[in-house]
């Protein structure tokens, strides 16, 4: 028990300095704003799978994205207000606005539900997209300032222009939100979300008031997308809402590919998702316009022959190993039985 | 006021025009949605390849524009068949999210694939019909008539074979309760294949008319796709006159909205109809529980 203790302990040490590491080791700008929106994916997948958690699944988590990231610019801009209460701020709104859709969305179950998130998501994107007086319409938001320098006592003031620091924020946000996010999955609400989903009337039957246990896993998992957008307008510098950008149906679509290939059954399988395929369409660059085949083809196959994901990869060289262990000890003792 | 009755008839024109088109696409998704309950999230990218290979025929090729409708949905109808064979049966019976993934993924493949072979640029297809008519002093486009016609046409043709002939009959059995249906004899994946079939020649044909009536783009069919996907919410599953109604009324919405409420509050009002449609009656028009 001490020594598997010990073990965990290595293990997010080892973890924590790797990560720290990182741009040191790669020396490089670009891979490391790689890094960055990598890990604000990360948190979108993940708060993605926690609506999971219930039974629905939501197409439209993007839109809750955008309005994190547009108040928090917004604020930042328009009132002055510091980064680092604006970007909180920008996940209460997003919460808000999740908990005023929560009663009529989640009265409806499956497809439906994943209908009405859709068509939120792009509600979101065209009301941004008309409202000119306050977003720019079709020019976009620019000129979002990056956040304010903050003093850390012993280490000095921190200034937020370089990719570095700005990792650093990221991390520090990314990995916070992920531990909160698990300590919630394995609390007893996260043991009633995942009672709904098995069997929500039976839940109902014992004196769980499953509606509010829905909004709550909405909102909360809109909380985080809204931290998310917050954290990429910041870094982009520059928000925009046309067809084509973060805001649009297809960022929907990606973040189901990186939580299925990565699995949605278990925590990690967003990380592990939305790392594999990010940094794999990254060395896919040269495809050009041919890379989203690439990553349709590698859904489908992870979908077909694959189900639990890459998180279920382990298992299944588990059960291989196993498996042809059990066939080596069968031959074996067949050869032993007939020797004798 | 500076709104002409000029441009409330255009707008009630155009409306009526998309509002039959979005009925086509809503038919196949809630048919495939209730045998196969599936979301076919590719749909939209369906009618997007069936109306560029309705481009290369009737452009490069020089086929009739008709002639081009007919081929591309017996072709787009065999793609739905194989789609359903190698791709969709794999996962029956699974987590919801897999055959989402996989329409998701043959989203991606379809849509950057067009891309490749033809660009992101505008294309137009040849007009329906050229002129207009001229009905109590006001002009009505010949190629918005003629769309209706062919739209309208094609939803009759199925609410007669679903309605009259056997195999109709055996899709909406197999669509109740498709254990009894298969008690009875009926083959759940042969009636999974046919409304596979049904659903993409609609879609093709209604990817080919709105290509005509506006211009053509690889990424074209993602907004129809979530209009035929709000219209199966309006109608209610499994009522053809539900979706035919629902479509008319967001077509309606979404034409004369702009015209009065301008941009900004037109975007909104889809989702604000739904929302009061859940509140008040969440099995759809017709639907039933």
């Amino acid at each position: 028990m001490n020594r598997k203790w010990l073990t965990y302990a290595l293990g997010i040490v080892a973890i924590t300095a790797f990560l720290i590491s990182l741009p040191f080791v790669l020396r490089s700008p670009y891979w490391v704003s790689i890094l960055i929106i990598l890990g604000i994916y990360t948190l979108l997948v993940a708060s993605l799978r926690t609506i999971t958690l219930i039974g629905v699944f939501s197409l439209g988590h993007v839109g809750f994205m955008l309005i994190g990231a547009y108040s928090s610019a917004l604020l930042v801009m328009r009132t002055g207000l510091s980064f680092w209460a604006a970007f909180i701020i920008a996940g209460l709104v997003s919460a808000a606005v999740a908990l005023l859709l929560s009663y009529p969305f989640l009265r409806v179950k499956g497809i439906y539900f994943a209908i009405l998130t859709l068509l939120t998501a792009e509600t979101f994107r065209l009301v941004a997209w008309n409202w000119k007086s306050l977003t720019g319409g079709n020019y976009g938001l620019i000129n979002i300032p990056a956040p304010n320098p903050l003093t850390i006592p012993g280490l000095g003031i921190m200034q937020f222009e370089s990719f570095n620091s700005y990792y650093y924020l990221t991390l520090t946000v990314v990995v916070l939100s992920l531990f909160l996010l698990y300590r919630l999955e394995h609390s007893k609400a996260g043991f009633i979300w995942r009672a709904i989903r098995e069997a929500d009337i039976l839940t109902r039957c014992v004196g769980i008031n499953i509606m509010k246990f829905k909004i709550i896993n909405f909102v909360v998992a809109c909380f985080f997308a809204g931290v998310a957008g917050a954290l990429f307008a910041h870094f982009q510098r520059s928000l925009s809402v046309d067809y084509s950008s973060t805001f649009g149906t297809m960022m929907s679509i990606y973040l189901i590919v990186y939580l299925v290939v990565g699995g949605p059954e278990r925590f990690a399988g967003p990380i592990l998702g939305a790392t594999v395929l990010i940094i794999a369409s990254e060395f896919a660059r040269p495809l050009q316009e041919n890379q989203p085949i690439l990553l349709g083809v590698i859904t489908i196959l992870i979908v077909l022959y694959m189900a639990q994901g890459i998180v279920g990869l382990p298992n299944r060289f588990q059960l291989w190993y196993e498996r042809a262990l059990k066939r080596i000890n069968r031959n074996t003792t067949s050869k032993t039985s007939l020797g004798g | 006021m500076g709104i002409s009755a000029q441009l409330v008839w255009q707008a009630i024109v155009n409306g009526f025009a998309l509002g039959w088109i979005y009925v086509l696409m809503a038919l196949g998704l809630m048919l495939i949605f209730s045998i196969m309950n599936i979301m076919q999230f590719a749909h939209g990218e369906v009618y997007m390849v069936a109306a560029y290979f309705a481009y290369f025929l009737s452009v490069t090729l020089g086929i009739n524009l008709f002639g081009a409708i007919v081929i591309c949905m017996a072709v787009m109808a065999g793609l739905g068949v194989f789609l359903e064979r190698f791709l969709f049966r794999p996962v029956r019976g699974r987590y919801i999210l897999a055959p989402i993934a996989i329409s998701v993924g043959l989203t991606l493949i379809l849509q950057s694939g067009t891309m490749g072979v033809f660009g992101l640029f505008w294309r137009s297809l040849p007009t329906l019909a050229a002129g207009s008519l001229s009905i109590l002093g006001a002009a009505l486009p010949k190629d918005r008539i003629t769309a209706v016609v062919v739209s309208v046409i094609l939803v009759l043709v199925l609410y007669l074979f679903l309605k009259r002939t056997k195999y109709g009959q055996a899709i909406i059995a197999s669509a109740q309760d498709y254990e009894g249906a298969t008690l009875q004899g009926i083959s759940r994946n042969k009636m999974a294949g046919m409304v596979m079939a049904i659903g993409c020649a609609l879609a093709a044909a209604g990817g080919i008319l709105a290509g005509s009536l506006f211009q053509i783009i690889p990424t074209m069919g993602v907004l129809p796709m979530i209009k035929g996907l709000i219209i199966i919410v309006l109608g209610g599953i499994g009522s053809l006159l539900g979706v035919v109604i629902g479509g008319m009324l967001l077509g309606f919405v979404d034409g004369l909205a702009i015209v009065f409420l301008g941009p900004m509050w037109a975007s909104l009002i889809p989702l604000i109809i739904v929302i009061v449609f859940i509140l008040v009656r969440p099995q759809g028009l017709f639907g039933h529980e």
